[in-house]
């Protein structure tokens, strides 16, 4: 059927052509009917085919003038007449076409059109991303820039202007609409054959449930991934199989947790799912001791339990007093003093014992009171480990200045978490096996992994052995060739250089092995996880796409592709046969 | 009754109407065939074509379709009309004139499925 804009245009159009067609259709005929006389004085009719011509460059003031022959006074009148008419005619209709062009009712028409040919362009599984907000924006750039198709919702009309202007390496379509509306999130792709994933990441915990339960009941096969800031949403969405949700609060608290307990496994895992090509985190010493705690709130409560699990001495500063009741509540018999004050300011941070503590949690919810808090027991305590909550996207510069050792950042950590999840699921699985090594293991690993990278955070990529991803390793296996890891990481360019890269771990049905030698035999269909530098995953796909280069690295003569090629061997060849013989 | 109905009506028919009149006569002969009646012609079809924009049925869609086609066939038999007299050197000879006059019948043929069309959906309307 029509589009709804084109057809809109139309119905407006109406009135203006029917004007404009009646005004130059009686001019014209006037302009046969009356009567005029031609050079040599004899009357003289002009026909249809002047007449029209002679009504088109007045009616539109291009004005040739009284031609072919100059006109009769009766004709003049008429012209007159013509002229009030047919130029009024034709500028109601460009102005109403000038005005229905800047309605907002075609403009969202036009939108939504042009949305939805964007979409029909699309060609390759795509992620419906709903919320364009600081952790819709991270994801969508870490996703579109790395080549994954995706479409944005939001229900704020500046968020998808501020996508329009963005300039990501594949076009990311958006729309304005409220996902909470189930037919408005079907509009946007949920029900596109080609979705491969719905990413609800909104701001209200409500909104995303609802993106979850409209998902999960409209499309069942579609993987959902969910923020959530609150357990009681948590535990609903998990109770009607939403994939993943992504708890900030969590995540950080248990990443905290291994920094205190193991801060060689934080630093391995703050390496391999940081933004690649920035500059490397440096590792990070939290010390046992006394800490300060500033902001009892959803992060607060999260690394209470860890110092407190940890049996460390922590005093509590909160504004509310609600929360001093809760925190009695849940912890009766617990020593830990509870102080209300923002910890803005000395005093209260001196009776908190900044002095000789050894560390800080600035985690309340105003950037303002956590850069503050952070300034002021800096002076009062050159020794802490500090670790900051940053609430907004704007305030990043500030919390680096501070000198925070840890920047606690709810946005950035769904977005990296969702990021690696659908990028490379294998980098969790090795991060989880991880967890079970000894710290000593961890050590090695972390060596050798600054052996192959440079100064800044690695990329983590994942190839599999299959025909799609590896064409040319897969031929070969299935020729029945042998090919070690060792040999498809050297430089396709001069084989005697390795490509500066770490096979981390290859995932073989369903065995594990963690760090796999050099040596290593590699099957069909293995999941090799890699760690390297950004030119490292160019190289190794080279020598599993192209068969030349897998080829080359591992010094074997190769058939040539070449039609002529291919002759002159295949005679060469056959000529030894014979001669074998 | 309706008075959008009836104007909506009217031009349709009356395109038809005035389509057969100049039509209607001998192929050859230019006497039969009047210029303001081929011009009568056009500007109704024109508005009539008009009148059908942005009906998104089925079958508004089938009438601006038939409309379009009568619109493409008159315009053809008018340029083909101005270029004989204005343009060649011999005016308007009777192989001419039937040309003109075969392609405003294409044009009653488009205007007859137009009409019936019309009636069709006003007979399935309940009263």
């Amino acid at each position: 059927m029509m589009n709804p804009a084109t057809s809109l245009i139309l119905r407006q159009m109406r009135a203006p052509l029917i004007v404009i067609v009646t005004v130059f259709s009686i001019a014209t005929l006037g302009m046969v009917l009356i009567p005029g006389i031609d050079e040599n004085g004899q009357p003289w009719h002009m026909d249809f085919f002047h007449a029209l011509y002679f009504v088109s460059f007045t009616a539109t003031t291009i004005g040739f003038g009284e031609i072919p022959y100059v006109l009769t006074d009766a004709q003049r009148i008429w012209v007159l007449i013509t002229i009030f008419f047919s130029v009024i005619g034709w500028f109601y209709a460009l102005s109403k076409i000038v005005s229905l062009v800047q309605t907002p009712i075609f403009k969202k028409a036009v939108i939504h059109a042009n949305f939805r040919r964007n979409l029909g362009q699309i060609n390759q599984g795509f992620y419906l991303i709903c919320g364009y907000g600081e952790t819709g924006q991270d994801l969508v750039e870490g996703l579109a820039n790395k080549e994954n198709r995706c479409v944005v919702i939001d229900n704020n009309p500046d968020a998808i202007e501020t996508l329009e202007v963005q300039d990501y390496i594949t076009y990311v379509p958006g729309l304005e609409a409220d996902a909470k509306n189930p037919s408005q999130l079907e509009y946007a792709g949920l029900s596109h054959p080609l979705c491969k994933g719905v990413i609800a990441v909104t701001n209200s915990d409500a909104c995303n449930l609802k993106i979850a339960i409209t998902s999960k009941l409209l499309q069942p096969h579609i993987p959902v991934i969910v923020r959530s800031e609150h357990h009681d949403y948590e535990e609903n969405m998990k109770s009607f199989d939403t994939d993943h949700t992504i708890n900030p609060y969590d995540t950080f608290a248990l990443g905290f947790a291994m920094a205190m307990k193991s801060p060689s496994l934080y630093l391995l895992n703050e390496w391999l799912t940081g933004v690649p090509d920035s500059t490397l985190s440096d590792p990070v010493v939290l010390k046992e001791g006394h800490w300060v705690l500033c902001g009892y709130g959803r992060l607060g409560k999260r690394i209470f339990e860890i110092l407190r699990q940890l049996k460390l001495s922590v005093t509590i500063i909160d504004t509310l007093p609600t929360q001093r009741v809760d925190f009695h509540r849940c912890y009766p018999d617990d020593k830990s003093k509870f102080i209300l004050g923002t910890g803005t300011d000395a005093d209260t941070l001196i009776d908190a014992g900044i002095e000789k503590a050894v560390g800080l949690v600035a985690g309340s919810d105003n950037d303002s009171n956590n850069l503050s808090t952070i300034m002021t027991s800096q002076m009062l305590n050159k020794n802490l480990s500090i670790i900051a909550r940053q609430n907004e996207m704007i305030n990043k510069d500030l919390f680096i200045a501070s000198k925070a050792d840890v920047i606690m950042h709810p946005s950035e950590i769904v977005a990296r978490r969702i990021r690696t999840l659908l990028d490379n699921p294998l980098l969790l699985e090795f991060l989880q096996e991880c967890y079970q090594q000894s710290n000593e293991w961890i050590n090695i690993t972390i060596s050798s992994l600054s052996g192959s990278i440079n100064e800044l955070t690695p990329h983590c990529w994942t190839n599999t052995l299959n025909e799609e991803e590896a064409p040319a390793v897969y031929a070969a296996l299935s020729k029945g060739r042998k090919i070690s890891l060792k040999q498809v990481l050297k430089n396709p360019i001069l084989r005697y250089r390795q490509i500066c890269c770490l096979p981390l771990m290859i995932k073989r049905n369903n065995d594990i092995i963690l760090i796999p030698g050099d040596s290593e035999p590699l099957q069909k269909n293995d999941e090799i996880l890699f760690c390297g530098i950004s030119q490292a995953e160019i190289h190794v796909s080279q020598c599993m796409h192209d068969i030349h280069a897998l080829n080359y690295v591992m010094s074997f003569k190769g058939t040539p592709d070449s039609f002529l090629g291919r002759y002159i061997t295949g005679n060469t060849r056959q000529k030894r046969r014979t001669d074998d013989k | 009754m309706n008075l959008e109905k009836v104007i909506f009506s009217f031009f349709m028919i009356l395109a038809l109407t005035l389509n057969f009149g100049f039509f209607y006569g001998d192929v050859h002969n230019p006497d039969h065939h009047n210029v303001y009646e081929l011009y009568a012609v056009i500007v109704i079809n024109l508005i009539a074509t008009i009148m059908k924009f942005g009906d998104r049925s089925q079958l508004g869609a089938m009438l601006l379709a038939t409309s379009l086609v009568a619109n493409v066939q008159l315009i053809s038999a008018a340029i083909v009309w101005a270029v004989a007299e204005h343009v060649g050197t011999v005016g308007v000879t009777e192989a001419t004139m039937a040309t003109i006059v075969s392609l405003s019948g294409g044009a009653v043929l488009a205007n007859i499925i137009s009409v019936v069309l019309l009636t069709l959906e006003a007979s399935m309307l309940r009263h």
